[in-house]
Formats: structure tokens, C-alpha cells, sequence
């Protein structure tokens, strides 16, 4: 091989191979050059569209911006629930971030309780990547930024502001309204079983779900559409611009505004006190709600920021069971709050209520003795004496007259054992035996006489014991359509969401009920509170000049009275004592305003336990009401005088708003205006 | 006063003659790749000229200047040091696998003092010089089909098998593949050809099963179906596709590349620079580039063909085979038609081995066209 070759041919042969092979591969790569060429056309030209919007879908992102939760305002405009600004905290891990590093510089900065650590740590490190575990929240302005200057060496580390539900009146909406919390699994679950998509905002970290009443009820409304901030991201996520001209713009949610009066609504849980019991009012003119209240009650805000297990387990095992609503979800025995329905069920049969019934402090019925509450017994009664005097014997009598079905039927025309579409739920149904009930709840007793209704039970039905029992919204639209006296009201508690009204509750058929026993019955009622021996005279005095309240009493027994034993409620458990009724309604000549208050186990009777405060919220609903406010401000008819003649202090008593609001612009009387000769209309009680 | 075949003798050893025998629409085409890779540099870092679109050009000028002194060195001393460049190479591949230094997992570095370098780099240049000098001792017949054929099968074999097991796939690729090229150029027999291309497809699959190693294989799977990682390994193939892709006809303009600005493109300065360009030039911009390709490998192979020594031919072409072969597997890797083998776009893409080792080669080129008369004698005695 070190010889080289040197013939002429040889040299023309190995150059002649290497020319036409120097061709060939030369053609390859052209070949090979022009398949990457192609290849660039095909992507650059045919499938630009395609990669372009990839792209963008890489350099563009849309974070989400939670929209405001809308409002929720009383029937005046008041604010009941809204929102309010947030500093918060939140981590988020990245493949290569040090939870527990990162966790640590934050514990110097802001005083995270050391406690809580690990559960921290874990709840980060079990988020999916990127997803912001909230960490503290209501930083304060300082907190918040000595975060933001330390960002940079804090990865994943951001503090935002966020919008968070406050609750202005604490607990005194609690279980109308109820309250938002975090969304759980089980909202999720609950959404995916219906088989459709969770809402991308249920996994924002702000955001918060409706727990209960209206916020539940109207979650959706409420809550608005999620907007989206553009941003520019790199490969590592990180935001490199914003682009403010392609944001979308949250929608907020819709604003609802409530039947609910604040200052009827405050006054009410304020007059329970300690004690515990609800209270529903309603205009009897169009059935709205003005104030629907559970006490004791509880402060939502608790639960918006959420419980901490000793704090929850505190109102969970409290005997008095604040978070139960006991306006909707409570039913109670109505007691003698149940007698104008009787009554009407009397009349109805065809009962003269002229028709006397001598009480003597008990009835015999069967082999058993029914008490009066009163053993003295009331004497000779009529209709209205009985319902005045509330005399259990006069019911005892007269109701198989009736018969029980006759009763269960007027229990229903009025609104019992019915549940009304007032937008949120958790009423219960109660409860007005009836012969087929009875044969129904009873089929699988082995005994048939169980089935079968004893006229001796209807003697308790009358008087709103045994099986009877109430809520207390339902007592109040009984005494609304008493005392609205045409309509068969229904009970609205929201009044518009986002603008649109809701149908008002006098759009409804007439109450099938005739006038004229209604009449007799509200006379009735009438004088329980303002004849001088009706059952609540001295407790339903309003005070309020010739607006009078119309009302009836109610106690009823919580346990089974064993032979012998006291049916006095002094020195009970709480637990074992009578629960305390009144339902009400005023003006009684034009009634306005309807109310039953119902105080559980208050172990006094209705007259002293629930009357007062029923007087003291119907005042409160009353002295708001301007057209009644005219009407008791009204000057007292003076002597007939001389209509020119310039009467001292008659001037300023002219009717007008003068109590609570001055007349605009000060009197031009430079001295004070002397006090005028009638006493003030409404002072203080008598 | 231009060079023939019937120049004087000594006319053509004259510097100046050999200087005006440069071809320097080639040296141009060759600054315009490297002025577009600093042009992309700059561009990508925001702009600015640091860190990449300076040092790039600095060093391209550098480069430059020492390919058009290489071009002046005489074909014959070329051919004296073809072995020994060999030599030294494989030499320096053993000492790596001795005692090289682990960078990202593979040892490829050698450290000689303050200098350090992959010597698989000097292999690409002895490769070609080597098979080229072994060849042009070799007739026709033999270079077609005889047992001599073994000895460059070994040249070849020896230094691939060692930079594999580096490992550096893609360089051993290079270097394997540029030998087979000079073997099928000097002449070697259709029908082994043929018997190879068949054993290397029926080796494949089982190589890549059994020898490659864990990253290696990932990269290939990858490849074949790129959307089951789009986060991992299938990321670089998709986000370059998308640059590519997202540049359209006439591209988005410079600096207003989103995949390249955002980092969404990985190695956007180096392996990926392709596609950072074709993303802010469009097809229009990368369609040129490749065509400034082309014309270089055309140029180089027609130098190749115009010298009149062997050795000449086949190193001038062993170089551009190199060069091709560069181009189109990087070109492949970025439009997603190859595996991510860290195989860098010549000139284009930053980083200095890659570039020394190809103006070295291109020197070769150049010194072949400049001596294209020299007659190289093989011998020892050839040298002056």
C-alpha cells in the first residue's frame, strides 16, 4: 500500500468514482435540505394558525379575578351582608420550591401560630402544583407589605387583596341570611354527581359557598361571574406584563333585597334576651316578612372566617341550640294560640257563638277529667268570652261539633301544615292530626282501635295540644290571614333579586274563610289585650294612642303530666318547661302588621312571657310605619273652638313626623317653642 | 494573474496569489450564517449584545482569521499531520475515558492545564484527515471492495464506539456517519452499501433497546410520540414546533418572539436557535437560512471536486459531510422530524468547540481550493 499507483487510468478511475459519488451525496443532501424545507412550509405556512394559537395560549394567561358576592340589603336599603376588603396570604408550590424553607422565612415575618405549622406544610405540599393554599388572612397593611418587599425571596409566597362576606348585624340575621364558608369536597362531589362541571371558582382559595338560608338559597345569584386579568407568562410562570386592554371584567353577583326590617329584626332578638325562641312578623297587607328571628342566635362572621372546633362544638351542644332555626325549622305545640282556629272550625259547623258554656274548672270526658287552665273555672262563656278568657272548657265542649276533620281542614285553610316558597328552605311541615292521618301514622299497630280517631282526642287538638304542632312562620300567616281577613296570604321574604321584583303575597285567591267568623274571632282577640280582664291586657298595651293590638295567649305543655304530679313550671329543668305563645296583630281597626312570637320552654305562660315582647316588637314595626306614625301623632281632639283663634301649643301638634324627625329647617320662633298643652301622644307606657 | 493548471511553477506558492485564490463569496456565505445566529443572540436576550451576541461574533472573527491562515498551509502539510492529529485524538479519547470530567452525567471534558476541551471535537477533523490520507494511497479496486477495507472500518469504529461511550451520541453519530461518507465516496462497492445500510436498520432497534442508555432511549421515545410528556422531554420538541409554527410566513418580527422571549423554547441560543429565528423571521428568514446552508455545501463539495489530489477531494468533502450532516440533524431536532440530540446548528448556534471544529474544516475546504494543483505524494517524504 505505501507504493502508491501511479497509472493515469487508476488516478482518472478514483476521480471519476469520486465526482459521480460527490454528485450523488451532494443530491441526498439537497434532497434531505429541501424535506427540512417542506417541512418549514408545512409548519410555518399550512399549520401557522394552529401553532400561533398555541402560542398564545402559552404566553397569555387569565388569572382569575373572583367577582364581588352580591349584596343583601333590607326592605329599606340597609346593608345586611356585603363584602370587605382582605388582606390575604397564600403559598403555592412549585416542582422545586422548599415548603418547609419557604414556610419557616414566613414565620419570621408574620406571626403564623407555630401550631399550625406542619398542618401547613402538609396542606401545601398536598395542593396540586401552583394552586394557592391560603395561610393567614386580615394581614394588616404593615404585614402586608413587608410580604410584598420580601417577595422576591420568598417563592410562591403572594399577598393579595381579596373581598370577604361581612355580616354588619352579626348574629341577628344568622339564620335568614345565613353565612358563606369554604367550599369542601363535599360541594364539589355534590356538583359532580349532578353530573356538571364545578365552576372554576369553587377552587379559587377566596372563594366562599352559601351555607345557609338566603346565602345558600341564592348562591348562584348571588355569586356573580368570575372575570380574568390577562397576563403575560414565561415558561416559569411567572407574570412578565399585563395586558389590561384583554381583561374580562368580573360580573358581580346579583344584589337581593329582603322583606326584612333591620330595626325589627334587631329588636326582636334583642327582647328574647337569654331566653330562647323565634319570632316571625309579617304585613298582613302583603305578606312580606318583616323580621324573622331564631334565639339565641349566632354571629355568621364566625363562620365566614371559620370555627375553630371548641367554637363550634360551643354552639352545637348548647341546650338552647342556636344553630337551629327555630322560626322555620322548630315546631312547636300551638297551645291556645290555636283556639281562633278552633273557633273558626266551630263556626264553620254552624256553632251559635252566643251559645253558653258553663266552666267549672274541668270537663269529664270518658273516664277522664280535662282541666280549664284556670281550676277556678270562668263561668258561663260564650264564643267570645272563651276565646278572651282562653277557656279550655268551652273548646273541650263545643269541638266535636266540629269534629276533627273540620278542624284539620280551617288549620289548613289558614296556612298550617303547609310550607311556604319563600326562597329558602329548612321549614317543617308540623302538624294537624286528622281521621286519615290517624289511620295512616297508626297502619302498623297491631291494635285497629289505634287507628281509629277518639272524639277524646279532639279535645286536645282544640286547645293546640297533642299531636298538634306549628312553626312559628306558620302561626304567623295564620294570624296575617285573621287578620288580613280577605286574602290568603302568603308569606314573601325576598322582595327582588338583581332588580327583578318577586311576585308580592297578596297576588292570591281569597281566604275561604266568611267574614263574619272572622269578625267574631278578632273581637276575640281583640279583647284578650285590651279588655281589662282579657288574658294579656296589661302585656299588650303598645301605648301607642288608639292604635290597639289585637292577640291571643298561648302555653303549652312540653311533657306528659303524670297523675299527681305539679303542672307547675317553677323549679323545672328548662328542658321540661311550658313553651310560651302569642300571636298578634295591629292596628286591630286596620291591621297592618301580624306576629307570633313563640318562646320555647319559657315556663311562665304566653300573657308574661310572650306578650311583652310581642308588644315590644309590634311598637318597633308600628312607630316605623309612617302612615301610622301620622295617625298617632295626630293632635288629641281639643274642645271645639274657634278654628282662627291663635291657641297656644296647638300649632306645633299639627300632624306631622314631628317625633322622630324635626321639621325641616328650624322653627322661625327664635324662643323656645313651648311645650304643648295635650301630653305627648305615645309617651312612655302606662 | 489568475491560477491554472499552467501557471508557472512557484507562481502559485506566491502568498498573495494564494490569497486572491480564496473563494470569498464562500467566506461570505459563512459570515452570513454567523451574522444571523449574533443578529438572533442579540435579539433573544432582550436586545442585548450580552452574553452571547457579542462573544459570538468576537469569536467568529477569530475563527475567521485563523480559517483564512489554514487555507494558506499547503495541502501536503496537511496530509504529513493526518495521522498524528488521529492519533493525538484517540489518544486523548482514551485519556477522557480514563480521567476525564463528568459534566451533566458523560464525561467529555479533558483538562490540560488551564485548557479544557472535548476531544471528541479534534476527532472530527482527524477523522476526515485520516481516512482522507489513508485513501489516497489506495486504488480504486481496493478502495471498492478487499480487505483493506477493515482498516478505515477500525478508523472509524475506534474513536465512534469511545465517543459513545462518552456518551455523546450525537457527536459519535457525526463522526461514524462522516467516516461511512468518505468510505462511500472514495468508491466502496454498492453492494456493501447496500449489506450495510441493511445491518445497520436490523441492529437498530435492539441497540437502542439494549445499549443506549436510559436518557438516550427516553429522548428517542419521546420523539415518536412526543404528546405523552408534553411537560418533560416531548416539552422541546413541542415548544420549538410551536415557535416554528407560530412565526408563520413572514414571522413576528425581532424581539417580539413569544416562545423565545418567555423561555417557553429551551436552549433558544444554542441547539434551538433555528427555531427562535424562524419564529421572528417567519418561513421567508428561515427559508434563506437554509438556502445559505446549501450554497455552502455546494460550494465546499464542488472545491472538493475541482483538486487534483485525492486527499484533497476526500477531505474537503469529509469536512462538508460534516457540515451537512450537522445541518440536518439539528434542522430535523427542531421541526421535530429527529430525537433531541445536543446537536447544534453550525455557525448559527452558540458555542465555540463546534464552531472551531467547523472553521477548521472550513479552512481544510479552503486550503484544498487554494493548493487544488498541489501534488501530494504519499509518502513520508511528501512534507517540503
Amino acid at each position: 500500500m505505501s507504493e502508491p499507483s501511479i497509472f493515469f487510468s487508476e488516478v482518472n478511475r478514483r476521480q471519476g468514482d469520486f465526482n459521480r459519488r460527490a454528485f450523488l451525496l451532494g443530491g441526498i443532501t439537497g434532497l434531505g435540505l429541501a424535506a427540512l424545507g417542506t417541512r418549514l412550509a408545512y409548519l410555518q405556512v399550512v399549520e401557522a394558525q394552529r401553532y400561533q394559537m398555541l402560542a398564545s395560549s402559552n404566553q397569555f394567561n387569565f388569572i382569575m379575578v373572583p367577582p364581588p358576592r352580591g349584596r343583601i340589603l333590607d326592605r329599606n336599603g340597609v346593608v345586611l351582608a356585603s363584602n370587605r376588603p382582605n388582606f390575604r396570604l397564600t403559598v403555592y408550590r412549585d416542582t422545586d420550591t422548599d415548603v418547609d424553607h419557604v414556610v419557616g422565612n414566613l414565620a419570621q415575618l408574620v406571626p403564623i401560630d407555630p401550631a399550625k405549622i406542619p398542618r401547613l406544610i402538609k396542606d401545601i405540599k398536598r395542593a396540586p402544583k401552583k394552586a394557592p393554599v391560603p395561610v393567614m388572612e386580615d394581614l394588616t397593611w404593615e404585614q402586608f407589605t413587608r410580604i410584598n418587599v420580601r417577595a422576591p425571596e420568598l417563592p410562591g409566597v403572594s399577598a393579595d387583596m381579596a373581598e370577604v362576606r361581612v355580616y354588619p348585624y352579626g348574629g341577628a340575621f344568622a339564620h335568614v341570611i345565613g353565612y358563606v364558608a369554604k367550599v369542601n369536597d363535599k360541594d364539589i362531589k355534590k356538583i359532580k354527581d349532578k353530573g356538571q362541571q364545578p365552576d372554576q371558582l369553587l377552587y379559587n382559595p377566596g372563594f366562599r359557598i352559601g351555607r345557609q338560608g338566603v346565602e345558600k338559597a341564592f348562591d348562584l345569584e348571588l355569586r356573580g361571574k368570575a372575570g380574568g386579568k390577562k397576563v403575560e407568562v414565561d415558561a416559569k410562570g411567572r407574570v412578565v406584563a399585563e395586558d389590561p386592554g384583554g381583561d374580562l371584567p368580573p360580573v358581580p353577583g346579583d344584589e337581593i333585597r329582603l322583606t326584612l326590617d333591620v330595626d325589627v329584626q334587631r329588636r326582636a332578638l334583642e327582647v328574647f334576651g337569654e331566653e330562647s325562641g323565634a319570632a316571625v312578623m309579617m304585613d298582613c297587607r302583603n305578606g312580606d316578612i318583616l323580621c324573622m328571628v331564631s334565639a339565641p342566635a349566632f354571629d355568621a362572621n364566625g363562620f365566614v372566617r371559620g370555627l375553630s372546633g371548641p367554637e363550634y362544638r360551643a354552639l352545637a351542644q348548647y341546650e338552647r341550640n342556636p344553630l337551629l332555626d327555630k322560626a322555620l325549622s322548630g315546631t312547636y305545640p300551638a297551645g291556645s294560640t290555636f283556639k281562633p282556629t278552633t273557633a273558626l272550625a266551630l263556626l264553620a259547623a254552624g256553632v251559635n257563638p252566643k251559645e253558653r258554656v258553663v266552666c267549672t274548672g274541668g270537663y269529664h270526658y270518658g273516664n277522664r277529667i280535662f282541666h280549664c287552665w284556670s281550676p277556678r273555672g270562668h263561668g258561663g262563656q260564650d264564643m267570645h268570652d272563651a276565646i278572651k278568657n282562653s277557656c279550655d272548657v268551652y273548646f273541650y265542649h263545643m269541638c266535636n261539633r266540629a269534629g276533627i276533620d273540620l278542624i284539620h281542614d280551617t288549620a289548613n285553610k289558614l296556612g298550617f301544615q303547609q310550607i311556604f316558597d319563600i326562597g329558602i328552605p329548612g321549614q317543617t311541615r308540623g302538624l294537624i292530626p286528622s281521621k286519615a292521618w290517624k289511620k295512616e301514622a297508626f297502619k302498623k299497630a297491631p291494635n285497629p282501635d289505634a287507628r281509629v280517631w277518639h272524639l277524646g282526642e279532639t279535645l286536645s287538638v282544640a286547645i293546640g295540644q297533642g299531636a298538634v304542632t306549628v312553626n312559628c312562620l306558620q302561626l304567623c300567616v295564620a294570624t296575617a290571614r285573621l287578620a288580613n281577613a280577605r286574602k290568603a296570604l302568603v308569606p314573601r321574604l325576598v322582595k327582588s333579586v338583581g332588580g327583578k321584583e318577586l311576585p308580592s303575597g297578596a297576588a292570591v285567591p281569597d281566604l275561604p274563610i266568611p267574614k263574619e267568623h272572622l269578625d267574631i274571632v278578632r273581637a276575640g282577640m281583640a279583647a284578650v289585650a285590651n279588655d281589662t280582664s282579657g288574658g294579656a291586657y296589661r302585656q299588650s298595651q303598645l301605648g301607642l294612642g288608639d292604635v290597639l293590638m289585637a292577640g291571643k295567649t298561648g302555653s303549652a305543655q312540653s311533657r306528659d303530666y303524670k297523675p299527681g304530679e305539679s303542672r307547675k313550671n317553677a323549679g323545672l329543668t328548662w328542658s321540661k318547661k311550658d313553651h310560651n305563645l302569642f300571636i298578634a296583630f295591629a292596628p286591630y281597626d286596620n291591621p297592618r302588621y301580624a306576629l307570633a312570637v313563640i318562646v320555647q320552654h319559657g315556663g311562665i305562660s304566653g300573657a308574661l312571657a310572650a306578650a311583652p315582647r310581642a308588644r315590644e316588637i309590634m311598637r318597633t314595626a308600628l312607630l316605623k310605619d309612617p302612615e301610622i306614625r301620622a295617625r298617632i301623632e295626630k293632635p288629641l281632639p281639643l274642645p271645639e273652638l274657634d278654628p282662627n283663634a291663635d291657641v297656644e301649643g296647638a300649632a306645633p301638634a299639627l300632624p306631622a313626623d314631628g317625633l322622630a324627625t324635626p321639621p325641616a329647617g328650624p322653627a322661625p320662633t327664635p324662643t323656645p317653642a313651648p311645650e304643648p298643652a295635650a301630653p305627648p301622644p305615645g309617651g312612655p307606657g302606662r | 494573474m489568475t491560477m491554472s493548471a499552467l501557471s508557472r511553477p512557484g507562481e502559485r506558492d506566491r502568498p498573495l496569489m494564494k490569497f486572491l485564490e480564496i473563494d470569498w463569496v464562500f467566506c461570505l456565505l459563512l459570515c452570513l450564517i454567523a451574522g444571523a445566529g449574533a443578529l438572533i443572540m442579540y435579539y433573544v436576550a432582550g436586545a442585548n449584545w450580552q452574553p452571547w451576541a457579542a462573544a459570538h461574533l468576537v469569536r467568529y472573527g477569530i475563527f475567521f482569521v485563523a480559517m483564512i491562515a489554514l487555507s494558506m498551509i499547503d495541502l501536503r502539510v496537511w496530509f504529513f499531520f493526518a495521522y498524528p492529529v488521529y492519533l493525538a485524538g484517540l489518544i486523548l479519547l482514551v485519556g477522557v475515558e480514563l480521567v476525564g470530567d463528568t459534566a451533566k452525567g458523560a464525561q467529555r471534558w479533558l483538562e490540560l492545564g488551564p485548557v479544557r476541551f472535548q476531544p471528541s471535537e479534534i476527532m472530527k477533523i482527524g477523522i476526515v484527515l485520516a481516512l482522507a490520507r489513508f485513501y489516497h494511497g489506495v486504488s480504486a479496486e481496493s478502495a471498492r471492495f478487499s480487505w483493506w477495507l477493515l482498516i478505515p472500518l477500525i478508523m472509524i469504529g475506534a474513536p465512534t464506539l469511545l465517543v459513545a461511550h462518552q456518551p455523546d451520541l450525537g457527536t459519535a453519530i457525526l463522526i461514524g456517519a462522516t467516516g461511512v461518507a468518505i468510505m462511500v465516496l472514495a468508491g466502496l462497492d454498492w453492494k456493501l452499501i447496500a449489506g450495510g445500510v441493511v445491518a445497520i436498520l436490523a441492529a437498530l432497534p435492539p441497540f437502542i433497546f439494549f445499549v443506549l442508555q436510559d436518557y438516550q432511549r427516553k429522548r428517542i421515545l419521546t420523539f415518536l410520540a412526543p404528546e405523552k410528556d408534553p411537560s418533560g422531554d416531548g416539552y422541546h420538541i413541542l415548544q420549538s414546533k410551536i415557535a416554528l409554527g407560530s412565526g408563520g410566513f413572514l414571522g413576528k418580527g425581532l424581539g417580539l418572539g413569544s416562545q423565545s422571549q418567555l423561555d417557553y423554547l429551551p436552549e433558544k441560543h444554542t441547539d434551538f436557535i433555528f427555531a427562535a429565528l424562524s419564529e421572528q423571521l417567519g418561513f421567508l428568514g428561515s427559508a434563506a437560512v437554509l438556502l445559505l446552508y446549501a450554497g455552502v455545501i455546494f460550494m465546499a463539495l464542488r472545491i472538493a471536486s475541482t483538486s487534483h489530489s485525492h486527499f484533497g477531494r476526500l477531505g474537503a468533502a469529509g469536512v462538508t459531510a460534516t457540515f451537512a450532516l450537522y445541518v440536518l440533524i439539528n434542522g430535523a431536532m427542531v421541526m421535530g422530524m429527529a430525537p433531541v440530540v445536543g446537536v447544534p446548528m453550525p455557525l448559527l448556534s452558540y458555542g465555540g468547540t463546534v464552531m472551531m471544529t467547523v472553521m477548521i474544516g472550513f479552512g481544510l475546504v479552503l486550503a484544498t481550493r487554494v493548493h487544488r494543483y498541489s501534488e501530494v505524494t504519499s509518502g513520508r517524504g511528501s512534507l517540503l
